[in-house]
């Protein structure tokens, strides 16, 4: 059987091998058949990231059984491939006397993986989402001129993914982050021929530049502070850092990085922007996984967030705002890519308010929350995908209606996926939710709490609008009179086989898969074996008692059935109640507000990118008159030269010869003299 | 003088004056072949120096190097007059001005300035004898090809 180290390396290898044989031969062998080593490699991978969770499981088991054994040891193996930089000594000792860090100042790069835990669920989520969204590809990028690049990518990206998430030290996480994000860039602008796209897959990467600006300064932050950019080195040794600003400092810097990552509050702008990309590219890595790469980075950060506690409050805060803007924002969108895109970028908020609250069972359910999304935010962006290919690329909400009969699957399942992303008991949705208000909810009782009651009303409030927005275009795409936009032409009819099977698969883990991690306790106590989770064992946390668990899961059920039913009301009846109801919102210009999507790409515009575009135009200009005429100039001098000579040749032997005399005669006064 | 001397002297000078002659006659004249002349005269007056040279030091170098001159100007002389030819051929003309179009590009042409006209026929006052005298004697029919003397 095969052993954690060899499933290690088979997980990333499969989609790079697969990327470069379709790189290779796809354009002249494979054609219209390059899905094929892609589809195979990941599905192959999930397999084998499978096997690594029950190897660990196994392990884990093992821990338990023996009696001596500390219980918060965590389960981990670490294979290095080889050493990619090592220069000893790099840094002078401490002055300061502080007992070191193991391999202090030894700036030793190695390029190793890791399995732990939560490196074995991310890379199960990883791996199986890719390979549906692989399969759904299929069916969707068929007849594209560029179907095998589609897939060469996407084995690229999930290759990076896969690197990102068993690096076992900073900059090897930052080398595949950064990579994450070219391969974001290449299939946001995939249709390069349509302006929009460009320019999103620009926007997209430029921000991630200013988080990734402070991703690399909380790096080399880490490196003067702890003298090594191992995660278990950093990790042992923070304890000795507790309260030090340079903690906090190193977390907000790494923060930063996921902000940008993650699309968070101030550097979300790209995100909804992403969404000119294929419909996969959009599930695969603007839903499920990519953009989770900074929630999985702040988890695996842990240790130094647990001793950085205004930086649990920063992030904590970040998340809350993330969530409540981008469900404002979405509820008044058109476009069911962008709702989704905004649901996103709110979704992850709640995942950031559970992982700021940094307790181990805030951070499980932030993690826990991160699998259920994957699964039915994917299958959201699929059925989306499913109704655009059904209707000639039509995706505006406001032209599509009572699909319900022309797409059974597509309706069922999309059915499915927003009832689990409500949070409808007992869908996954619900569990994750109800974990992320439980642990809100304790932390609260804490010391300190007083923020986190803010956060869980904040919570409180975010889910009536997730129910609200999402069964708003529900009801306006599948309910009510059929509107069939001309595009779809008169053969409107359910996608192939191909796109609806992983649609099937994801809707019956988002129905399931919650419930499963939930009733067997499985996830939570898988995860707590992170090793970088050991130092949240010592942080206490209130006992919860039965009565609280049922209240907090009543009040999240109620206020879910109060959204579901509002959008019914709203959407199912005439139209008048809804303008209506805009009116009266844009009474404090709320309407406007949530419209213009808080107007932050305006400012932007005005305050960041203009200004910038001012000094660039303004450099140009200089380089053009200044700089350019100057090299012209020195270029011209050998072409007057040529030109003030070129008189001599004038084709007359008796000239050349006059001149060789008088050249031999001057030559002869020189040696006379 | 020590006479080795200035018999070195009388071959330089002569040496020189062919060297002068050919160079002048390879700058002022315009017909390939004179020219080409020009430049074995040039050869010759070097040839001259060096051996004139080679006796005076009692070196035979001189004279070798005289051979070696000679037989080079004898392989030269074929490929030029083939290339003479050639031009001849081409051109249907001795006269090298007929090649200025090998000139760079954009530079004027050559011209051949008309010779300005000459002055019309001017008697020349013959020196007059006075009448009184014998009458000379000229010589028949000569005086026919013989304009002036």
């Amino acid at each position: 059987m095969f052993d954690v180290q060899t499933l290690l390396i088979l997980i990333p290898a499969l989609p790079l091998a697969a990327a470069l044989v379709t790189a290779a031969l796809g354009t002249r062998l494979l054609r219209d058949r390059s899905h094929a080593p892609v589809v195979a490699a990941l599905t192959l991978s999930f397999v084998a990231s499978v096997l690594l969770v029950f190897q660990l499981q196994e392990r884990i088991e093992e821990r338990a059984a023996q009696p001596g054994s500390s219980r918060s040891a965590g389960v981990e193996e670490v294979v290095a491939r080889w050493s990619w930089i090592n220069v000893p000594d790099a840094m002078p000792h401490p002055v300061d006397g502080r007992i070191e860090t193991p391999g202090w100042g030894n700036f030793s790069i190695e390029v190793s993986l890791r399995a732990d835990p939560l490196t074995a669920v991310m890379l199960a989520m990883v791996t199986c989402i890719s390979a549906l969204v692989a399969i759904y590809s299929i069916g969707y990028m068929r007849g594209d001129p560029g179907y095998w690049r589609f897939f060469a990518y996407v084995g690229l990206f999930v290759f990076s993914m896969t690197m990102l998430v068993s690096a076992s030290n900073f900059l090897l996480l930052y080398v595949f982050w950064e990579l994450v994000g070219l391969c974001s860039y290449l299939l946001i602008g995939f249709w390069y021929e349509r302006p929009a796209a460009a320019a999103a897959g620009k926007k997209a990467f430029l921000v991630n530049r200013i988080g990734d600006v402070g991703f690399a300064l909380g790096i080399f932050l880490i490196w003067t502070t702890f003298g090594t950019l191992d995660f278990s080195g950093v990790f042992q040794s923070v304890g000795q850092y507790a309260g030090d600003w340079r903690v906090t400092a190193i977390c907000l810097l790494l923060f930063l990085g996921a902000c940008g990552k993650s699309a968070q509050f101030p550097l979300h702008v790209w995100l909804p922007d992403a969404m000119e990309g294929p419909t996969p590219v959009s599930a695969l890595i603007h839903a499920a996984t990519m953009v989770a790469a900074g929630v999985y980075m702040v988890a695996r950060c842990t240790p130094l967030f647990a001793f950085a506690p205004d930086a649990q409050y920063v992030v904590a805060v970040i998340g809350g705002v993330t969530a409540l803007l981008g469900a404002i924002i979405a509820i008044t969108q058109t476009d069911l890519k962008r709702i989704l895109a905004y649901s996103t970028i709110s979704h992850l908020g709640y995942m950031f308010v559970a992982l700021g609250t940094c307790t181990l069972l805030s951070i499980t359910a932030g993690m826990f929350h991160l699998i259920t999304h994957a699964f039915f935010k994917a299958l959201l962006f699929l059925g989306a995908g499913s109704v655009m290919y059904a209707a000639g690329g039509v995706i505006d909400i406001r032209r599509l209606g009572g699909l319900r009969r022309r797409l059974p699957v597509t309706y069922t399942t999309f059915l499915a996926g927003c009832l689990s992303i409500a949070g409808v008991v007992p869908l996954a949705g619900f569990w994750s939710k109800d974990a992320i208000l439980l642990s809100l909810h304790d932390r609260s009782g804490l010391a300190g709490g007083g923020l986190f009651e803010i956060l869980y009303l904040t919570t409180l409030l975010g889910v009536v609008l997730i129910d609200f927005y999402m069964f708003r275009p529900f009801f306006l795409v599948f309910h009510g009179a059929e509107r069939i936009p001309p595009e779809a032409g008169d053969h409107l009819h359910e996608s192939p086989g191909s796109m609806t099977a992983p649609l099937v698969v994801l809707a019956f883990g988002s129905v399931v898969v919650g419930a499963y991690f939930e009733w067997t306790h499985g996830f939570a106590h898988f995860l707590s074996f992170t090793p970088s989770f050991e130092c949240l064992a010592q942080s206490g946390h209130t006992a919860i008692g039965t009565a609280d668990k049922w209240r907090i899961a009543a009040t999240g059920s109620v206020l879910t059935a109060v959204g579901i039913a509002a959008a019914a009301m709203l959407y199912l009846g005439s139209g008048k109640a809804v303008a209506l109801l805009a009116r009266a919102m844009n009474v404090f210009g709320l309407y406007s507000l949530s419209y213009g999507k808080f107007f932050f790409d305006p400012i932007y515009n005005a305050f960041v990118v203009w200004p910038l575009l001012s000094v660039a135009r303004l450099a140009a200009w200089f380089d053009l008159s200044a700089i350019d005429s100057l090299v012209d100039r020195c270029g011209r001098i050998p072409k007057q030269a040529g030109a003030a000579l070129r008189p001599a040749q004038n084709g007359l032997v008796q000239f050349y010869a006059l001149a060789m005399v008088f050249g031999v005669l001057v030559l002869l006064g020189i040696m006379l003299m | 003088m020590h006479p080795e001397i200035a018999l070195l002297n009388d071959f330089l000078l002569v040496g020189a004056l062919l060297f002068g002659v050919g160079l002048i006659g390879f700058v002022s004249r315009r017909n390939m072949i004179v020219m080409f002349l020009s430049a074995e005269i040039m050869l010759q007056g070097v040839s001259l120096s060096l051996a004139a040279w080679g006796r005076f030091h009692n070196d035979f170098g001189g004279q070798t190097l005289v051979l070696l001159i000679i037989a080079v100007a004898a392989c030269e002389a074929a490929v030029a007059l083939a290339l003479v030819l050639t031009l001849f051929h081409r051109r249907g003309s001795l006269d090298i001005a007929a090649w200025h179009f090998l000139r760079e590009a954009n530079q004027p042409p050559f011209r051949d300035a008309p010779l300005p006209e000459e002055p019309a026929q001017r008697r020349e006052p013959w020196p007059r004898l006075p009448t009184a005298g014998v009458r000379p004697e000229t010589f028949g029919e000569e005086n026919d090809y013989r304009p002036r003397v």
